[in-house]
């Protein structure tokens, strides 16, 4: 468990007001205007800094593998993304640096000017889902159930693979397919493709073949993609 | 009795000591659950930092300035005491 800084500002200021409100509730000063003031810092100032030192350190854990990791039912994607030893598209991309602990949010985020709010609204349809239906289903129960709310875009994929590179239009089926890809008519995550990006979640013959998965491992690197 | 009314009759009958104990009550509720926030970030604990924590939060502070209300509506403000008229300057001739 990591307490950045900030966290630590905030609980500070949370003991301090919590240490007057007990201070109150158990001496009970009269109201005069010094004890006002005091009270003001213990229920106004000290607690609005820690709701927004809390906001920041909340968005920000929001995009941490571990909270969406949270909901039992993402413990096979997580178990997956993380296996070194796993072929996924899941796990190839959570072994780079850019991805990492955060690969859940940079695959899935909703990218553009309300990109970030967008990703809040989903998340918050995925927390009703959870409580309204998938926190009652054990694993075998989940895994059949959850799908992608709607078809996964490319233009995530192409926040890295331009599209543009030497080495990317030099594979035959990115050339032929080159405006597909760009507006979305093929997706790069079909098991045509580069197969889906949770493959276990899948039945078997929706997944792509060994073969096909170790030519997605040996992909070009990043630089001119 | 129309809503103004019972507002007005509320903020002369109740007790400043206690909505400030009701306060701090609910005030270190709110505490505790943004507090467990900054260590557990799972989704229940963010949840419930950012969305009851904070309520009950605004709620606390929101009986505090009902005090304050209460305060003001009480207090007595005494006039401002007006500034005296200048004496005319008499001029050494008279």
């Amino acid at each position: 468990m990591h307490v950045s800084p900030l966290s630590w500002i905030a609980l500070t200021c949370a003991i301090v007001a919590a240490v007057i409100m007990v201070y109150y509730l158990i001496y009970r000063p009269p109201l005069n205007g010094r004890v006002k003031a005091l009270m003001m810092l213990a229920v106004g100032v000290l607690p609005i800094m820690t709701a927004m030192i809390g906001n920041l350190e909340g968005l920000a854990a929001t995009e941490h593998q571990a909270f969406c990791g949270s909901c039992h039912t993402m413990d096979m994607h997580i178990a997956d993304a993380n296996d070194p030893d796993s072929l996924s598209l899941a796990a190839i991309h959570s072994r780079t640096i850019k991805f990492g602990d955060k690969s859940c949010y940079v695959c899935h985020k909703d990218y553009g000017m309300f990109g970030y709010a967008m990703t809040k609204l989903g998340g918050m349809g995925h927390v009703y889902m959870f409580l309204s239906e998938f926190a009652w289903y054990d694993m075998e129960e989940a895994l059949p159930k959850i799908h992608i709310a709607r078809p996964f875009k490319n233009d995530n994929c192409m926040q890295c693979h331009s599209t543009t590179g030497r080495i990317w239009n030099g594979v035959a089926d990115h050339n032929g397919l080159l405006e597909d890809l760009r507006t979305g008519t093929t997706s790069c995550a079909s098991a045509g493709c580069h197969g889906y990006a949770h493959p276990f979640s899948k039945p078997d013959e929706e997944t792509p073949s060994d073969v096909e998965a170790h030519s997605a491992l040996e992909a070009p690197s990043p630089e001119g993609t | 009795m129309n809503p103004r009314a019972k507002v007005e009759k509320f903020l002369d009958n109740a007790s400043r000591s206690r909505l400030m104990v009701y306060a701090c009550v609910l005030g270190l509720i709110g505490l505790a659950l943004m507090s467990w926030s900054l260590f557990d970030q799972g989704w229940i604990p963010v949840m419930a930092a950012m969305s009851v924590g904070q309520g009950i939060g605004t709620l606390s502070f929101a009986l505090f300035l009902v005090i304050v209300i209460i305060d003001l509506r009480k207090a007595e403000f005494r006039p401002s005491i007006p500034s005296q008229p200048m004496k005319p300057i008499k001029s050494e001739d008279d």
